[in-house]
């Protein structure tokens, strides 16, 4: 199927048309912070805003805070309540890098453990994404194989062609999406020339670059140098912004809240930034700062590609953007040491 | 100023003087700083002093271990009379570097006048009692009393209060009781509608604990909210529970929150952190005739007490 065009005044009605089958999330400062926010049929103010959302759509699959499920102790036992399955969400403006993100970590809840409450909403989803126009000077994208104005990862695709947006499918569903969409526009041979303009100038518009190229065995290859991780860990205050508003950063606390005879037991984002994330009752191995700087470091370009063959990062820039202290992702990769040790060795495949 | 500061610092980490310094070097984002912390006097060249100096560096002095140079605005300064005050650090391990503050640049009031982004900005400027920015050829400027951070606009001692080199003539107050209306007019509020705005605010709040983090004034070893028996605070970020978090977070540094601004700025949700922090700060002052961090020899407020003191169940 080849693309269509909606012109921006009419993006409301093609929203309400999907909103009859989707609950559609849209960027959104209504809370107070940029974020992916159920949209109750009226605003598009984001058309004039919107760069990227400071929380990242990874919270429409995995919240912030969640109930897992409600237990009741009566004469037979115990009582398990489930909450009901995930509604259908359709994301309407999902950028590339944010995309990749959610295709990056359904590898970790798809593995051999099926995470019911990710799946069900990520299944059912159908991922709008929007092209960037505009770069932050924080994002790094291209340096991972993200282009700003592609995404393999969504169902349908829009470019911003100035007073229209150009909806390209992608998947299947995102085909049928656009077969059932009342109101687009067919698509002229300058349209497209013109998309393919704004995707090759966005490309290009993102300067900032790492070389991610064997990064995970100079990491490895580096694991046991204090010094360096010392050096680099220094002004990091182990705060969660990097790890908690990261779009691959997927890690979880769990907590039960109880009273007499029953409790709820809740997840809840967590990050290894914080001590307490490995603390046990006598020992903690990542009790140095250091060491837990190293972890989140070679968590995203070393074991996970190990594990998944997929560097956990986008280049999205939200943890240089967004860090208290300017503490620089794309700084730290470049100064790895080249160094040889027994854990592996510094070689330009991963 | 800077080139002083370089020189300086230089000497003290080749004269043996101190083992580290902590100072601020240029960021790696248009009109930023970052924290420098180092032992090499080569490092001592990237320091700089402009109007994006934002951390309160004092964070970083419960951290190193030695004698250290450190890189001080008022509010910063305080914070490090208040860590002497309650042993964290000893002054004779200090060589404080005072720099008369003029007050630090809010990139997010400048974005709103400019209606851009930071990074879509060409330049910012400080030229006397003004703010000059270039955005695509243009030149746009503003007054520093709508451009400075409120807490600058309510700060009353620039110029620290204790150092060792003073790397300027001391600096006045740019006061702008505009600045302060949010906080005003949440006092004007009943405590049902205080109740719904804090609510809204707090339900954004996502447990990052940067605003802790950033604070000099929380260095505790381990934090109430870490605990597990009792477990005080709900580790999901439910917003009652970030409620009881940022009200006990507030009376554990009253006497100690120097009004720096740092937890309101680190937020990456926007919550009007310092609108607590700040209530706080004038109650002390209201209740102990008391600011935080003025003389080093001053017993610490809330671990002293006098016989003379109003509640008789302490005598």
């Amino acid at each position: 199927m080849t693309s269509k065009k909606v012109t921006k005044r009419d993006v409301i009605k093609l929203l309400n048309q999907w909103r009859q089958e989707f609950a559609v999330f849209v960027p959104s400062i209504e809370s107070g912070v940029a974020t992916m926010a159920r949209w109750e049929g009226k605003d598009t103010s984001f058309l004039d805003w919107y760069r990227n959302t400071v929380i990242p759509p990874k919270a429409n699959f995995l919240p912030p805070m969640e109930e897992m499920f409600r237990f009741r102790k009566d004469r037979e036992g115990y009582n398990i309540e489930l909450p009901p399955d995930g509604e259908k969400q359709l994301i309407f403006g999902i950028r590339p890098c944010d995309a990749r993100a959610l295709a990056i970590i359904d590898a970790n809840f798809r593995d051999l453990y099926q995470d019911p409450y990710y799946l069900s909403r990520r299944n059912s989803a159908v991922l709008v994404g929007l092209g960037c126009t505009n770069p932050h000077d924080s994002c790094f994208c291209t340096s991972l194989g993200v282009s700003p104005g592609e995404s393999a990862d969504v169902d349908l695709m829009l470019t911003d062609i100035g007073d229209e947006f150009l909806l390209e499918p992608i998947s299947a569903a995102g085909k049928e999406l656009i077969a059932r969409s009342r109101g687009l526009k067919e698509v002229t041979k300058d349209d497209e020339t013109r998309a393919k303009e704004i995707k090759e100038t966005s490309y290009n518009k993102v300067t900032r670059k790492i070389n991610a190229e064997g990064i995970g065995a100079k990491l490895l290859a580096g694991f046991d140098d204090q010094d360096y991780w010392e050096k680099v860990a220094a002004k990091c205050i182990s705060c969660g912004i990097c790890t908690l508003l990261c779009p691959t950063c997927y890690c979880f606390d769990i907590n039960d809240e109880l009273t007499k005879q029953q409790g709820t037991r809740f997840r809840s984002w967590d990050s290894c930034a914080f001590p307490i994330y490995t603390k046990m009752p006598m020992e903690n191995p990542r009790q140095e700062k250091w060491r837990r700087v190293r972890q989140k470091v070679c968590h995203k370009f070393g074991f996970y590609p190990t594990n998944f063959n997929v560097i956990a990062c986008t280049g999205c820039g939200r943890c240089i953007r967004l860090c208290p202290v300017n503490w620089d992702i794309t700084q730290v990769l470049e100064s790895v040491p080249l160094i040889e040790t027994k854990r592996g060795k510094a070689s330009n495949t991963l | 100023m800077e080139q002083r500061l370089r020189s300086k610092t230089r000497a003290l980490l080749e004269q043996g003087k101190v083992d580290w310094i902590i100072g601020f070097e240029p960021g790696s984002l248009k009109f930023t700083t970052t924290p420098l912390i180092t032992k090499d006097k080569n490092d001592t060249d990237r320091l700089v002093i402009n109007p994006f100096i934002v951390n309160n560096l004092a964070n970083f002095l419960t951290q190193v271990k030695g004698r250290v140079g450190i890189v001080v605005k008022g509010c910063d300064s305080r914070s490090v009379v208040s860590l002497i005050q309650d042993n964290k650090v000893a002054r004779e391990d200090l060589v404080i570097l005072g720099i008369p503050c003029t007050g630090v640049i809010d990139l997010s009031k400048i974005e709103k006048l400019v209606g851009k982004d930071r990074d879509e900005l060409n330049d910012i400027a400080r030229e006397g009692d003004k703010v000059i920015i270039r955005v695509n050829g243009k030149k746009k400027e503003f007054p520093t009393t709508q451009t400075l951070f409120d807490n600058c606009l309510a700060c009353e001692l620039p110029t620290p209060q204790e150092y060792d080199i003073l790397l300027g003539e001391p600096s006045s107050p740019i006061a702008n009781p505009a600045a302060q209306e949010g906080i005003k007019k949440l006092k004007q509020m009943t405590p049902e509608q205080r109740w719904i705005f804090w609510e809204g605010e707090l339900s954004r709040c996502i447990r990052c604990y940067a605003c802790r983090n950033v604070c000099p004034a929380c260095f505790c070893q381990r934090c109430f909210v870490e605990e597990t028996e009792p477990q005080w605070v709900f580790p999901a970020p439910r917003w009652q529970d970030n409620l009881i978090f940022q009200i006990t977070r507030n009376i554990h540094v009253a006497g100690r929150c120097t009004d720096c601004g740092e937890c309101e700025r680190a937020c990456p949700v926007n919550i009007p952190l310092r609108s607590l922090t700040r209530e706080m700060y004038d109650i002390v002052g209201e209740l102990f005739q008391f600011k935080a961090g003025m003389d080093k020899d001053a017993p610490p407020l809330m671990t002293h007490y006098e016989e003379k003191e109003a509640e008789d169940f302490f005598r």
